[in-house]
């Protein structure tokens, strides 16, 4: 049982890494009034998600663009088509 | 009373003998009415354009035929087949048949040789044998990642741990979401070095109750990658995952509200492949990855550092 090692014929059974591997750390915190504003949105609406998902997205949109994370469609990060969606430019994957 | 019993036997006996030669009698007799069957038919074909007289004829040649025919001149070990000019040729035709057929088997072997490549890949992918990563099987597809109106709602609580090693803060940032299946959400983490050194930390989780564990997905976050803190340094750790829409219909997870992700950070050391793994013991590890409970085998470097002790 080593720690880190691709998975094998009990993949099953253990924990799975991420799709995409790993966040790169904000160490200068670009993007933390996006994240707080969904923090407030999350208290507001007693911690559900659904509600805050565009903040989520603004966040995500954020990072992108600092290059703190791969741009990529919304579709595949499972945020495409949200209610209460700004018209926002939607931009090529890279 | 035995030998009552011992003369039905012997009459069986000479009766199962007698019968094989019965068979082997009647096996002949049908060859030799197939071939005089056969002998009309031919007559039958070629004369059947022909006038009357040369038919009748034909018909008195074709009744010595089927009398010669019904004898059977062939001996009793021999094969079906058009008697051969000299033995040459009978073993000229095996040797050709035979060669036919072992051709085909090699070229079939070579055949099966060249499609094992992509059939093994195929099962491999399939199966994850052999650390075969799982890529490509769906589970972060688009279609999968809408989520299910109207489904119930599965509370995620967020845990924290660190291990003592390590002199970072760690903690949540929400102490739970409610999240529906197929809906992916964000969470936070914080965590400061309170240190005055740099420190590399590595994280792992896990999730329970354990029957979730397949329908957890993470999409990103910061685990199992090393994370390098500064002094002094406080970030904020994302983490987007989402509970599969599978989750629905499998019954064990019927009763399912409350689900608890548990994050564990170590401080990290490279070992002696160079990977970089946490700085803990491995009861600590796999306690942290939920599998505290199970027996774990000693790992190969431990077995093989006692020398003179049996595996």
């Amino acid at each position: 049982m080593s720690f880190g090692r691709p998975p094998s014929i009990n993949v099953g059974f253990k924990t799975s890494p991420p799709d995409r591997g790993s966040f790169p750390l904000d160490h200068d915190g670009e993007c933390k009034e996006q994240m707080m504003q969904y923090m407030a949105c999350l208290r507001k609406n007693s911690s559900e998600s659904t509600p805050c998902r565009v903040m989520s997205k603004q966040y995500l949109d954020c990072r992108m663009t600092k290059g703190l994370m791969e741009r990529d469609e919304w579709r595949n990060l499972g945020l495409a088509n949200l209610e209460g969606d700004s018209a926002e430019p939607t931009r090529t994957s890279s | 009373m035995s030998f009552k019993l011992c003369v039905p036997l012997l009459k069986a006996g000479r009766a199962s003998q007698s019968t094989t030669h019965h068979y082997l009698d009647a096996f002949f007799r049908c060859r030799s009415l197939s071939r005089s069957l056969h002998t009309v038919n031919t007559h039958f074909l070629t004369h059947l354009g022909k006038s009357p007289c040369s038919w009748s004829t034909s018909r008195s040649i074709l009744w010595r035929k089927m009398a010669t025919n019904s004898h059977p001149r062939t001996p009793l070990n021999a094969k079906s087949r058009p008697p051969y000019a000299s033995r040459q040729s009978l073993y000229a035709a095996r040797n050709r048949n035979l060669l036919m057929y072992s051709s085909a088997v090699i070229v079939f072997a070579v055949g099966v040789t060249y499609a094992a490549v992509p059939l093994y890949r195929m099962f491999c992918a399939a199966t994850g044998f052999a650390g075969t990563p799982n890529v490509g099987t769906g589970r972060f597809e688009p279609g999968r990642l809408v989520p299910v109106d109207g489904a119930r709602r599965i509370k995620v609580h967020f845990n924290a741990d660190r291990a003592e090693a390590l002199p970072w803060a760690f903690t949540p940032q929400q102490k739970f979401v409610t999240v529906l299946p197929g809906e992916t959400s964000l969470a936070f983490y914080k965590a400061k070095n309170e240190s005055k050194n740099d420190i590399i930390g590595i994280a792992t989780y896990n999730v329970t109750p354990d029957r979730i564990a397949p329908y957890f997905s993470k999409v990103e976050c910061f685990c199992f990658e090393e994370q390098k803190l500064l002094a002094g340094e406080e970030v904020d750790m994302p983490l987007l995952f989402f509970i599969d829409k599978d989750i629905l219909d499998d019954p064990a997870c019927r009763g399912i509200d409350d689900v608890v992700l548990s994050y564990t950070f170590f401080k990290a050391r490279r070992n002696a492949q160079g990977h970089l793994e946490p700085d803990a013991s491995d009861k600590d590890v796999q306690n942290s990855l939920g599998f505290g409970d199970y027996e774990m085998a000693p790992r190969a470097e431990i077995r093989n550092a006692q020398p003179g002790k049996s595996s």
